[in-house]
């Protein structure tokens, strides 16, 4: 193992991670709400571990990062992302519990949304915009950030991409990776600016709108206001935060396609993103119908709710505008499926992926066929292209580990002792998604603030599986991970 | 000024060439893009190289389009199969490829090459096993040697050999040689390779036996320069080849002009028929070259070279090892893989050739005399030393601070060294004394690689 190379690119990380503080605490020195010191306290702990592991440690350029190093620096860097990134909300003393404080990190990082903050006045300004940076930081990928910051790190950095990017395979948009990575951040920061601006046009103060619009940018879900979106109480803002939620949950390779002179026929062109549409639009008009007697016949009043609730959970964003636990239980099964769902590979968003779905109903019913005509070849085809038939079976068994890591998770957190079956079982698929609300106990009007300590850390790995899109996790538990060789 | 330098090169087919060639152009910070028709060889490939990874066939237009092809400064065919290289050449620059090189390995193609490549938009056809036959024929005429490479359009050259104990220039500082013997003719020692360290020597360094060195000079100096040594006495007269392919056919028709006389084995009656046919004056044996009574019974022991380039390497290596156990003094084997080449050395075989390395290194060639034109102040690079240094040809401009002042007064740059000036179509082996003048092509000898311009290798 390279434990060298390991440790250079985890310094690399935190010197990231002590950049991104830097604008927190700028606005808690500007707002003075008593957090600077332990934002800069926080900034000094990861500078001044992570410069040294970066710059001190001599690496061999000629020693190339293996596949099982990628997946295990992608793993590692995230949990210690999560750790340092504990630190403001630990130091400030806005929580002070130490599992209170990780679940916050990772929830952020991760781009859930599942928050145990229980007081939002008062809460210092610092920590907040800290809170919506690790959003900002999380969607793109800190290690896509690094290799876009210093691509001659190391050789072979397909390997570092390949773990931390969502999706069955890689898509890259141009022949190198850290040029790939260049580019992502840019649309992404493109995007984000433009978010950052509507909000502005649309009343909101740049704080509000730069919190929003990083948490949005992230599908992350974190609000300064306990009653999140539906706080500025004006229906162009959500409006205008759905639409974006729905735009950063696209393959951002699309983006680019379109920005190189495809124009529109980037989107309709890529079969995923049709898929996408297609979900997104009939779930919408699904719930906005079945809606309609709870809302007493009001259809634009059911589609408003529905438009901003279905792109939320979709983007596995997690903004909420009301309390959708209250509706019929048939809309509620229907968002609890979205969840699954999630967005598509290559975008900021979480869940199993619309590109998996297809090919698993694809998959599905090429089984079904195959046992009256089993001696027919049939190949699968996205965009008109043969799949691999590797890719597949990986695709499949993605879903299962999905699927049972999800009931484990439920599982673990049952023993809590408080709360009921849907509380448990909600819980653990936001988490594992990326939501952020679920529905019970920790529902859109409420939040994980009150569970113990052992569903809050399973809660947080569950989010890291799930960001990780479970292998890169799954693989720190295997002995062989950390063979010397 | 560096981004210019990079070019967009589509490499199609992730063989052992492609591949390499891939790894190497990525080193050189090109953007690549490699096409093959294999699941696993694109997944291999996009988790080792940083390059966009495309599968399809090569010669299909939609994949080359995926790939740029439109933007793309050198297409590269390198798939096994010729059709496949002419035709993606073709299509590519039909598309709008800037330049194209294709592999072409069967000789019939060969022989239309002119119309080739006017036609069918190939700007350059490389076949391997051609290039081979002429890199062993290289060897044979300095048999002493374990690798040639020529600079400056081929006037100077390097020449790789041992350093034998009763060498004059052994044990003694560099600086020296030339008062301590004066009567040998002066040549620079360019680079030294001691157990596989490449060391660029400066004057106070002392050569010793078992090392190899490195010497350049015009071809003339070199000639006389061996001559001193008493290594011209080896002069080649008779080879023995085993295996009758392409690359024998090319040798045997290359050397055969030059006084030499060919003992060939081939074991398929067939095949040693039809060469018996092509090439009157050779001795084609129908057997086993792996026999070892049957090749005694030849006269191995009385050959000046044994040449192995049978199609299994391991073939090869025990039949090298034995030649050359049996007091043959020149060794040549084929061996297809590119790693491994220090431990071969460790076994006394000095002169491995790879039909893969030499047609990788020759495409190289072209790829980098493209560079030229893209703007940048290195006239052209070469890797040396299975790529552990390079040299670079600059062009020395007006102004610069190194100009008409001799170069030991001037500062040069720590691990590299100034190898050669040509002046006007003149090669000069720099010394203390001499100095560069404007327009002179200046050859740098570097273990690093990294530097662009001539004035970040020599100052005041």
């Amino acid at each position: 193992m390279n434990r060298k190379l390991i440790i250079r690119i985890l310094g690399a990380i935190l010197c990231i991670e002590a950049a991104a503080m830097i604008p927190s605490l700028v606005i808690s020195f500007i707002h003075r709400d008593g957090d600077t010191a332990a934002l800069a306290l926080s900034l000094a702990a990861c500078a001044f571990l992570g410069c040294p592991m970066l710059c001190f440690v001599k690496t061999d350029k000629n020693v190339h990062l293996r596949l099982k190093e990628g997946f295990i620096i992608t793993a590692l860097g995230w949990i210690l992302l999560s750790l340092f990134g504990a630190l403001p909300f630990l130091f400030s003393g806005v929580l002070p519990r130490f599992e209170d404080a990780f679940f916050e990190a990772v929830s952020g990082f991760t781009t859930t949304g599942a928050s145990v903050v229980t007081e939002f006045e008062g809460f210092p300004r610092g920590v907040m915009f800290w809170r919506a940076s690790t959003h900002w930081v999380g969607g793109m990928g800190v290690l896509v950030l690094t290799l876009a910051l210093l691509p001659k790190l190391t050789g072979r950095s397909a390997h570092l991409v390949k773990a931390e990017s969502p999706g069955p395979s890689l898509s890259k948009l141009v022949p190198k990776t850290g040029a790939t990575a260049k580019i992502l951040y840019t649309i992404y920061f493109a995007l984000t600016l433009a978010e950052f601006v509507t909000l502005m046009l649309l009343g909101l103060n740049p704080y509000d709108a730069a919190i929003h619009a990083m948490a949005t940018a992230g599908t992350g879900g974190f609000s300064n206001y306990g009653a999140s979106v539906a706080a500025f109480s004006s229906v162009p803002v959500e409006m205008a935060v759905a639409f974006f939620m729905f735009l950063f949950g696209i393959n951002f390779a699309l983006y680019y396609r379109f920005f190189i002179g495809e124009h529109f026929k980037a989107f309709f062109k890529d079969e995923e993103f049709r898929w996408y549409l297609a979900i997104a639009v009939s779930a919408i008009l699904a719930v906005s119908l079945i809606n309609l007697s709870f809302y007493q016949g009001d259809f634009w009043t059911s589609l408003r709710y529905s438009v901003f609730t279905i792109c939320s959970t979709m983007s596995t964003t997690g903004f909420v505008v009301l309390d959708y636990s209250v509706w019929p239980a048939a809309s509620l099964m229907i968002v609890v499926l979205i969840m699954f769902v999630g967005s598509c590979a290559g975008s900021t968003a979480g869940g199993i992926k619309v590109i998996r779905i297809n090919m698993i109903a694809k998959l599905s019913r090429r089984n079904i066929r195959a046992t009256g005509q089993p001696k027919k070849m049939e190949v699968i085809r996205i965009d008109g292209k043969a799949v691999e038939e590797g890719i597949l079976s990986q695709v499949a068994q993605f879903a299962l580990m999905y699927v049972a890591l999800w009931l484990l998770g439920a599982f673990i957190m049952s023993f809590d002792g408080r709360y009921d079956l849907l509380t448990h079982l909600t819980a653990s698929l936001t988490c594992i998604s990326n939501v952020g609300p679920g529905l019970g106990a920790v529902g859109p009007a409420y939040n994980f603030a009150g569970y113990g300590i052992l569903a809050k850390v399973t809660g947080a790995f569950l989010m890291l599986f799930g960001r990780l899109e479970l292998l890169p996790m799954f693989i720190l538990f295997t002995r062989s991970a950390w063979h010397k060789y | 000024m560096v981004e210019e330098r990079l070019m967009r090169i589509i490499v199609i087919g992730a063989g052992k060439v492609g591949y390499a060639l891939a790894e190497h152009l990525i080193a050189e910070e090109h953007d690549v893009i490699v096409i093959d028709k294999d699941d696993d060889v694109i997944s291999r490939c996009s988790g080792s190289l940083d390059a966009l990874c495309l599968k399809g066939n090569g010669a299909n237009a939609k994949i080359l389009l995926e790939a740029g092809v439109e933007k793309a400064n050198i297409v590269i065919a390198s798939t096994e199969n010729d059709e496949t290289n002419m035709l993606a050449c073709l299509i590519s620059k039909r598309l709008g490829a800037q330049y194209t090189i294709a592999r072409i390995r069967d000789p019939e193609f060969n022989e239309s090459q002119m119309l080739l490549q006017n036609e069918l938009g190939i700007d350059v056809a490389i076949n391997p096993e051609r290039a081979t036959a002429l890199e062993i024929s290289r060897l044979l005429r300095y048999p002493f040697a374990g690798s040639i490479e020529s600079f400056a359009k081929g006037q100077v050259e390097m020449v790789e050999f041992k350093a034998a104990p009763q060498d004059p220039f052994v044990g003694i500082p560099i600086k020296i040689i030339s008062s301590e013997v004066p009567s040998m003719p002066r040549v620079l020692y360019t680079v030294i390779e001691r157990n596989n360290q490449v060391i660029i020597p400066d004057g106070d360094f002392i050569i010793q036996a078992g090392d190899r060195v490195f010497v350049s000079a015009d071809m003339l100096k070199i000639t006389d320069y061996f001559r001193f040594l008493g290594r011209n006495r080896q002069k080649i007269r008779s080879v023995m080849v085993l295996g009758g392919g392409r690359i024998s056919y090319y040798l045997s028709r290359l050397i055969i002009p030059m006084g030499i006389h060919v003992t060939l084995f081939e074991i398929n009656p067939e095949k040693a028929r039809t060469l018996s046919e092509l090439l009157p004056k050779v001795d084609v044996i129908l057997g086993d070259g792996t026999d070892e009574d049957l090749i005694e019974e030849q006269g191995l022991s009385q050959m000046d070279a044994f040449i192995s380039l049978s199609n299994r390497d391991e073939e090869n290596l025990i039949s090298g090892m034995h030649a050359s156990r049996c007091g043959v003094p020149k060794v040549i084997v084929k061996n297809s893989r590119m790693s491994h080449l220090d431990i071969l050395s460790d076994l006394g075989l000095d002169s491995v050739i790879s039909p893969q390395f030499i047609t990788c290194s020759t495409i190289l060639r072209y790829v980098r005399a493209r560079e030229n034109s893209n703007g940048t102040k290195i006239e052209r690079l070469y890797r040396l030393v299975d790529g552990k240094a390079e040299a670079m040809e600059f062009i020395a401009m007006k102004g610069d601070a190194y100009i008409g002042i001799p170069l030991k007064d001037l500062v040069i740059r720590q691990g590299m060294l100034v190898s050669v000036i040509v002046r006007q179509g003149k090669v000069i082996v720099p010394f203390g004394n001499d100095h560069i003048e404007a327009g002179d092509h200046v050859v740098i000898i570097a273990c690093e690689s990294g530097v662009s311009d001539l004035n970040e290798v020599i100052y005041r």
